[in-house]
C-alpha cells in the first residue's frame, strides 16, 4: 500500500511527460507510445539488473548522470532561445532541430522512459517475500504501460491550441525528470546542487579574505562577520540552487515572450489583419503554459528535496555512563540489538558536554563506532536509509561499506575495542574528539 | 449568377405550443439586399435570428455560406456570429458609458484585438468623424444608428442583418441610414437582410418576402 503512494508522484510526472512528448511531436503518436512503453520497460528491468549485479550506487548513479546532463543541455538551450529571440537569424541548436523528427519520436520518448523507468524502479522497495518482490516490478511496468495510454487519451481532450516549442518542449521534460528524481533523496539533485554553491561561495570567500584582501582577519570589524557568515550559511546554497534551478525555464519562457509578432500591416481588410493578429497572440500566450508547466515542476521538484518525504531509521540516543576508570561499554546483546545492521545511537554527558556516538555494523560484517557528526558540517547528525547513511545537514549520503573511514561528510570514526560480550571506548578519547570536531564546524566558521 | 448564402430547408422554430416559423424555404443570393416584411408577430424577428446564429431551429436544415450551421455548437455558434454577421437593431444596444469610437473597439476586441485607427476610419465613413468622442446620448436616434451601422461592418461581415432599424427614425434619418447601407453595401458586398414594418423602406430591396403567421405567403421582386 504504501508502494502505491511513494510512487504517485513519479507516475503522474511520467504520465505528464508522455503527453508532452505526444504534443511535440505530432503525426508521430504511434512511435511515441511504442518507445515510451519500451523504454519504461528497460528502465524498470535495467536497474533491478544492475542493482543486482553492482553495488545500487551504480544504475542510480547512472539515472543523476542522465538527468544532470539533461539540465545542463536545457542550459545551452535556453541560453540559444534567448539569444534567437533577441537577435534575429540564430540557428536553432541541433538538439532543438531534432525535436519532431523521426528520431526524436523513437529516440526521446525511449530515453525518457528509460530514466523514469529507472526512477520508478528504485522506489520499489526491498521485499523479503519473493512473491511480492517480483509482483512489484511487474505491477510498475503495468501502471507505466497504462498510464501512457491515459496520457495518449488526454492529450487527445486537450487543445488543439497548446502548442510547445522545441525549447519548452525539453524545459517541460528535463523538469518533470527533475521533479521525478526529487522524490527520492538517493537521486535528489537539488540538493547536491544547493551544497556545490555553498561550497563553491565558501571556497571563493575564503580564498578571497584570505589571500587577495586581508591575510590576517584583525582589520574586520565583529559586525561585518554577520555578513561573511551569511555567506557562508545555508541560505546562500538555497538561493543560489534555486537561482541555477529556475533560470533556464525562466529564459526560455522569457524568449517566447520576446519572440516578434508576425508583420501584418500588408493586410489590407482590417478584420482579416486583426484576426492574424490576435491568433499570433493567442498563440504565443499558449506557447508560455509549456514553459509555467516546466516552472511549476521545478518548484515541485525543489520542494521535495527540501522537505524529503523518506522516513529514516534515527533512534533516539541511549544514554550511557562510564566506568570510573574512564570506560564505556555497550554490549553486544542487551537493550539493543547491536548486531542488526542498524544504527544504534548513544548519548554521553560529562560536563556540559552532550556527546552523540553510534555503533553500527558495516555490510562487511564490521562494527565501527563514530560521531553522530562529520568533521565539514554542522553537528546534525546522521540518520539511515537502506544502503546508506545522509548527514542531515548536507544531506550527503555516505554508503555504509565506508561508514567508519574517515575523511569529507563522513562520521568520524572513534576509535574502540571489541571483545566478546561488546565494545569498550574510552570517555576522555570520546569527548576530546566530539569538541574537536565540533569546534571546528561550528565556532570558526563566523558563528553559522 | 452569384452563389447562395442562405438556404434554408423546413426551417421551424416554436415556442411550446407557439409556431412562431412554419416550415420554411428560403434561398438568399450572395450580394442580395432582402427585405422581410409581415404584421407584429409574424416571425421576422424569429427568422432573422436563426439565421444570425442567435437562435436555433426546432427543426430543418439551414445553410449559411454552404455549411450547415447546426451543426456547430456554442463556440463555433459565437465564432460564426463575431466573423460572419453584424446585426442592427431598433433599439440600437450601444454601452452608453462608452464614447462612439470606444463602442466601436468594443466589437474589434471581442472579434480580435481593438485597433484604434481602423475603428475611428469606419466613424469617419458613417459621416461621424465629428462625433468620435460622444457618448450615445448625447447623439441623435440617426446618429446613434449610424454608430451602430459602423459597429456592424467594423469585422467585414458577409451578412448584415437589421431587424426594424429605421423603425424609430424620422423620414430624414431613415433615408441617410439606406443611403449609408447601399454605399456601403457598393464597397463592401456584403448580403443585407433587413426586416421592416414599413413598404417605402422594404423597396430598397431587391426583393420582399412577406411572412404572415409564421408562414411566407408572398414573395415580390423589385422591377426595373
Ligand atoms: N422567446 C419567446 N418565447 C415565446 N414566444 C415567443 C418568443 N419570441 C417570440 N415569440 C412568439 O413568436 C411569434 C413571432 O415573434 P417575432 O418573430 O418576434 O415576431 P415579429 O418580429 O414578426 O414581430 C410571436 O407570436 C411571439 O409572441
Ligand atoms: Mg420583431
Amino acid at each position: 500500500m504504501q508502494l502505491v503512494f511513494k510512487l504517485i508522484p513519479q507516475l503522474i510526472a511520467w504520465t505528464v511527460m508522455v503527453l508532452l512528448l505526444l504534443r511535440g511531436m505530432p503525426g508521430r503518436r504511434g512511435a511515441v507510445l511504442i518507445s515510451a512503453v519500451t523504454g519504461f520497460s528497460l528502465g524498470v528491468a535495467g536497474y533491478l539488473l544492475l542493482s543486482r549485479l553492482f553495488p545500487v550506487t551504480l544504475p542510480l548513479g547512472i539515472i543523476r548522470s542522465a538527468v544532470g546532463g539533461s539540465f545542463f543541455l536545457l542550459w545551452s538551450v535556453a541560453v540559444a532561445a534567448l539569444y534567437r529571440s533577441t537577435v534575429r537569424d540564430f540557428p536553432l541548436l541541433r538538439v532543438e532541430r531534432l525535436v519532431g523528427t523521426i528520431y526524436c519520436a523513437w529516440g526521446a520518448p525511449l530515453l525518457t522512459g528509460m530514466v523514469a523507468g529507472g526512477i520508478g524502479a528504485s522506489g520499489l522497495p526491498r521485499l523479503d517475500n519473493s512473491v511480492l518482490q517480483l509482483l512489484a516490478p511487474l505491477l510498475l511496468l503495468l501502471a507505466g504501460a497504462l498510464l501512457v495510454l491515459g496520457a495518449r487519451s488526454a492529450e487527445q481532450r486537450l487543445t488543439s491550441s497548446l502548442g510547445v516549442t522545441p525549447s519548452a518542449f525539453l524545459a517541460a521534460l528535463v523538469a518533470l525528470l527533475l521533479f521525478s528524481s526529487s522524490s527520492s533523496i538517493l537521486l535528489d539533485l537539488f540538493a547536491p546542487l544547493s551544497m556545490k554553491v555553498m561550497k563553491g561561495t565558501h571556497d571563493f570567500v575564503h580564498q578571497f579574505m584570505e589571500s587577495i584582501l586581508i591575510p590576517d582577519h584583525v582589520f574586520i570589524r565583529s559586525a561585518i562577520w554577520g555578513y561573511i557568515g551569511f555567506l557562508f550559511g545555508k541560505e546562500v546554497g538555497f538561493w543560489g540552487g534555486m537561482v541555477i534551478w529556475f533560470t533556464p525555464a525562466l529564459l526560455i519562457a522569457l524568449a517566447i515572450r520576446l519572440e516578434p509578432l508576425p508583420s501584418v500591416a500588408h493586410i489590407r481588410q482590417g478584420a482579416q489583419r486583426r484576426r492574424l493578429l490576435a491568433d499570433a497572440i493567442r498563440t504565443k500566450q499558449y506557447r508560455l503554459v509549456i514553459p509555467a508547466l516546466a516552472l511549476v515542476a521545478l518548484a515541485a521538484a525543489a520542494y521535495q528535496s527540501s522537505f524529503p518525504n523518506v522516513e529514516y531509521w534515527d533512534p533516539k540516543p541511549l544514554a550511557v555512563t562510564a566506568t570510573p576508570a574512564g570506560e564505556i561499554f555497550i554490549p553486544r546483546k542487551g537493550e539493543v540489538e547491536l548486531e542488526d545492521g542498524r544504527l544504534h545511537k548513544y548519548l554521553y554527558k560529562q560536563g556540559g558536554k552532550e556527546v552523540r556516538f553510534f555503533v553500527l555494523l558495516t555490510p562487511a560484517g564490521k562494527l565501527t563506532v563514530d560521531l553522530d557528526a562529520c568533521a565539514i558540517c554542522k553537528p546534525d547528525g546522521y540518520g539511515q536509509s537502506e544502503g546508506m547513511v545522509l548527514c542531515y545537514y548536507c544531506k550527503t549520503l555516505i554508503p555504509l561499506d565506508t561508514v567508519g573511514k574517515p575523511g569529507g561528510c563522513n562520521p568520524v570514526p572513534v576509535p574502540f575495542t571489541e571483545r566478546g560480550d561488546g565494545v569498550h571506548l574510552d570517555a576522555l578519547t570520546l569527548v576530546n574528539s566530539w569538541s574537536r570536531t565540533v569546534q571546528s564546524t561550528t565556532s570558526s566558521k563566523g558563528g553559522k | 449568377m452569384a452563389s447562395t448564402i442562405i438556404e434554408t430547408a423546413g426551417l421551424t422554430r416554436s415556442y411550446g405550443d407557439i409556431c412562431a416559423l412554419k416550415p420554411l424555404e428560403l434561398s438568399v443570393p450572395e450580394g442580395e439586399w432582402l427585405s422581410v416584411m409581415g404584421h407584429s408577430g409574424s416571425g421576422k424577428s424569429t427568422l432573422l435570428n436563426l439565421v444570425g446564429g442567435l437562435d436555433r431551429p426546432t427543426a430543418g436544415v439551414l445553410k449559411v455560406g454552404g455549411e450547415d450551421l447546426l451543426g456547430r455548437d456554442e463556440d463555433g455558434l459565437a465564432r460564426f456570429r463575431r466573423e460572419f454577421v453584424g446585426i442592427i437593431f431598433q433599439q440600437h444596444h450601444l454601452v452608453p458609458y462608452l464614447t462612439a469610437l470606444e463602442n466601436v473597439m468594443l466589437a474589434q476586441y471581442f472579434h480580435s484585438v481593438p485597433d484604434e485607427a481602423e475603428a475611428r476610419f469606419a466613424l469617419e465613413r458613417v459621416g461621424l468623424g465629428h462625433r468620435l468622442k460622444n457618448r450615445p446620448g448625447e447623439l441623435s436616434g440617426g446618429e446613434q444608428q449610424r454608430v451602430c451601422i459602423a459597429r456592424a461592418i467594423i469585422n467585414s461581415p458577409k451578412l448584415l442583418l437589421g431587424d426594424e432599424p429605421t423603425g424609430n427614425l424620422d423620414h430624414k434619418s431613415t433615408t441617410m441610414v439606406l443611403e449609408l447601407l447601399r454605399e456601403l453595401r457598393a464597397e463592401e458586398r456584403f448580403t443585407i437582410i433587413m426586416v421592416t414594418h414599413n413598404q417605402e423602406v422594404a423597396a430598397w430591396g431587391d426583393r420582399t418576402i412577406y411572412l404572415d403567421d409564421g408562414v411566407l405567403v408572398r414573395e415580390e421582386r423589385k422591377t426595373g
